[in-house]
């Protein structure tokens, strides 16, 4: 056997079985994509170069992995560190921008805290930001899903349906806004044609009725992100394996009782995954709101990251603002956790129905 | 009911739903479409005009050539500011999306054969993007003025490049993961170093993956308003921003131009997103979703 430069290779390699050229790989990262090797054969490893070449390449290993996260590192050192810091030192001194330099501000302990947490504005917001998420993440689960359902069996004219159901999430969310602006004017076309529909004179205060605001915002939401669920959905239908559904129709089962008790079991990640993912994008929505609202009429569309806004940029209370943004992070980190806790648990049941997928094709 | 009359019905009642549907989602594109050929007594009609009459293209005459100046409360919006702003949105939206893929790439690799995160790791690298921006932005508004990068595209490129890494990462570790390992291990046994590796064989058998990230993340970038308005709102605009300054016009609501400049923000936007369509699942679904 001619020797292969800088491999595998040394004076053993010629007595060695080949399983010695793949195997420093496959225990490296074998977990996942393992190829079945006769690990029985136990062949006693050659001492000496063999072990240090082994040596050289764990440590070859462990560089490579640090060089690649260094830049990673540093982002989070220089970024992030320096932010959540600075976050901190505001939510506990006392300055406005009106005030002298920010590093001279008045230590006032707790007291920015106590204001925000009593304060029942904020927790207004918080009310509105989780219905809000809530309200909108179930519409456009339900109108994703639904369209899903209807589109994941091949039907003449599916593309051109596909097509048109995912532009609404190509839109810019500021351009969604003013397009709503365009449309939901009193006598506006979307009221114009309601009242055409059902024959009576419709007008609805979309943008200026503060009962209705919110649900507005909620809608435009809902139009605008339901492709995701959409999307979503579909990938999901696309990957359920076939074999459970032949067996449950071939066993009688009607249309009905296969969606119960074979599609939405098997769908079940793909469920979560859809609704935890939309959850925390509403939580976080700010252009729709800021652009047709800006927390108005009144206080009726003030959701966490518009009064964060206004507290910081509108009143300039920089610390209060760092206050409500800690309270609010500390909010979205249980959140965050929950979910990802969820996910961790989803993406490992939709990790086996992949393989199982993969194998039975 | 016979079996073929049952599947009629059901035929009918999907594509009823189904055109319903289309129909709720083209109307607002098509209003904005239509309103930006309208002349401007009918931006704003009573009763609504449904299709402009005369065709003008006065409004994107006005916007993309500054025919018109519009006097707006804080500036005014010259000829040159929506090409300026556009110039923006490409130069951030790209430098930014090249940056995250190339080193979410290099990470992905990392991840997906030597797991140099570990799964906890991975997943609260998500965190970087699910938690809100906005909880942040206070703070590294005030550091970077004190960097001196409020203002700058380099300020902004950094934060899209940061939050837009952990879409990068899952989504080309799930394009890496698919690759069998042969190619590589054959390459190390040769004794090619582990970059080489990485640039010559892995990255150019996941090129039409790198390249679904690359569209998938521009989308998002491009499309970013609150940090752009925030670290940036003044010197550096960008298209989003811009959109939003016709508010503030003193001529009152000028839909029209608004509208004009929409589709000129979004028609590249879903260009883009057509092309990688077969890919926003796993995009949004930061990968754990294959198809």
């Amino acid at each position: 056997m001619p020797p292969r430069g800088g491999g595998v290779v040394d004076a053993s390699a010629d007595t060695t079985p080949p399983r010695w050229r793949e195997a420093p790989l496959l225990r490296e990262e074998g977990r996942k994509h393992a190829v079945p090797m006769p690990s029985a054969v136990a062949v006693p490893a050659p001492v000496g170069r063999l072990a240090s070449r082994e040596l050289s390449r764990t440590r070859g290993i462990k560089r490579f992995k640090w060089t690649i996260l260094a830049p990673l590192i540093a982002l989070f050192a220089g970024v992030l560190l320096p932010v959540l810091l600075l976050q901190l030192y505001f939510s506990f001194h006392q300055w406005t921008i009106y005030l002298g330099a920010w590093h001279e501000a008045d230590f006032v302990g707790l007291d920015i805290f106590k204001e925000v947490l009593t304060e029942p504005r904020f927790g207004w917001s918080i009310l509105r930001s989780l219905a809000f998420a809530l309200g909108s993440t179930i519409g456009c689960f339900l109108i994703g899903f639904g369209l899903a359902y209807l589109m994941h069996q091949p039907f003449r004219g599916q593309a051109v349906y596909y097509i048109l159901f995912i532009l609404p999430m190509l839109t810019v969310p500021i351009v969604v806004a003013y397009t709503a602006e365009m449309l939901l004017y009193e006598s506006g076309p979307i009221n114009d044609m309601i009242s055409r529909v059902s024959g009576d004179q419709f007008k609805v205060a979309w943008l200026s009725n503060p009962d209705i605001a919110l649900t507005t915002v909620m809608l435009l939401e809902i139009w605008n992100w339901t492709p995701f669920s959409f999307i979503i959905m579909l990938a999901g239908f696309a990957s359920l394996p076939k074999e459970p559904l032949e067996a449950a129709r071939i066993l009688g089962a009607n249309a009905w009782r296969v969606f119960w008790e074979v599609q939405l079991p098997l769908l079940r990640p793909v469920i979560f995954l859809a609704l935890t993912l939309r959850f925390l994008e509403a939580m976080a929505e700010f252009p729709k709101i800021w652009a047709l609202f800006q927390g108005g009429p009144g206080s009726a569309t003030e959701t966490i990251p518009v009064y964060i806004f206004l507290t910081t940029w509108q009143y300039f209370e920089v610390s209060k603002g760092a206050a409500l943004s800690y309270v609010a992070m500390m909010l979205m980190i249980v959140i965050v956790l929950l979910v990802i806790r969820v996910l961790r648990r989803e993406k490992r049941a939709l990790d086996a129905m992949n393989v199982a997928v993969r194998r039975g094709e | 009911m016979t079996k073929s009359q049952k599947r009629r019905i059901s035929t009918i009642v999907r594509y009823s739903i189904l055109t319903f549907w289309a129909l709720v989602v083209a109307f607002p594109l098509y209003w904005i479409v239509a309103t930006s050929f309208k002349p401007s007594e009918q931006w704003f009609a009573w009763p609504a005009v449904y299709f402009p009459d005369p065709v003008t293209l006065d409004n994107y005459l006005d916007v993309w050539t500054g025919r018109q100046a519009i006097a707006t409360a804080q500036y005014i919006i010259s000829a040159q500011r929506p090409w300026i702003a556009l110039g923006n949105s490409i130069m951030i939206s790209f430098c930014a999306t090249t940056l995250a893929v190339l080193y979410g790439a290099v990470i992905a690799y990392g991840v997906s054969r030597y797991r140099v995160l570990s799964d906890t790791r991975m997943f609260q690298l998500l965190m970087l993007r699910m938690i809100p921006p906005i909880v942040v932005v206070a703070p590294l508004s005030l550091y970077y003025s004190a960097l001196g990068l409020l203002d700058t595209a380099f300020g902004l490129i950094m934060i899209y490049f940061l939050t837009s890494l952990p879409y990068a990462v899952w989504m080309i570790k799930s394009f890496i993961d698919e690759v069998p390992r042969e190619v590589e291990q054959a390459a190390e046994i040769l004794g090619a170093p582990r970059w080489r590796t990485l640039w010559e064989i892995v990255l150019p058998l996941v090129r039409s993956g790198l390249v679904a990230t690359f569209l998938f993340i521009l989308i998002l970038t491009w499309s970013e308003y609150l940090l752009a308005l925030i670290l940036a709102k003044t010197e550096v605009v960008t298209l989003p921003v811009e959109l939003s300054k016709y508010q503030g016009s003193t001529e009152g609501r000028v839909y029209g131009r608004q509208a004009a400049l929409s589709v000129g923000i979004t028609v590249p936007l879903i260009i883009v997103g057509l092309i990688i369509r077969k890919h926003l699942a796993r995009g949004f679904s930061f990968g754990m979703i294959r198809r």
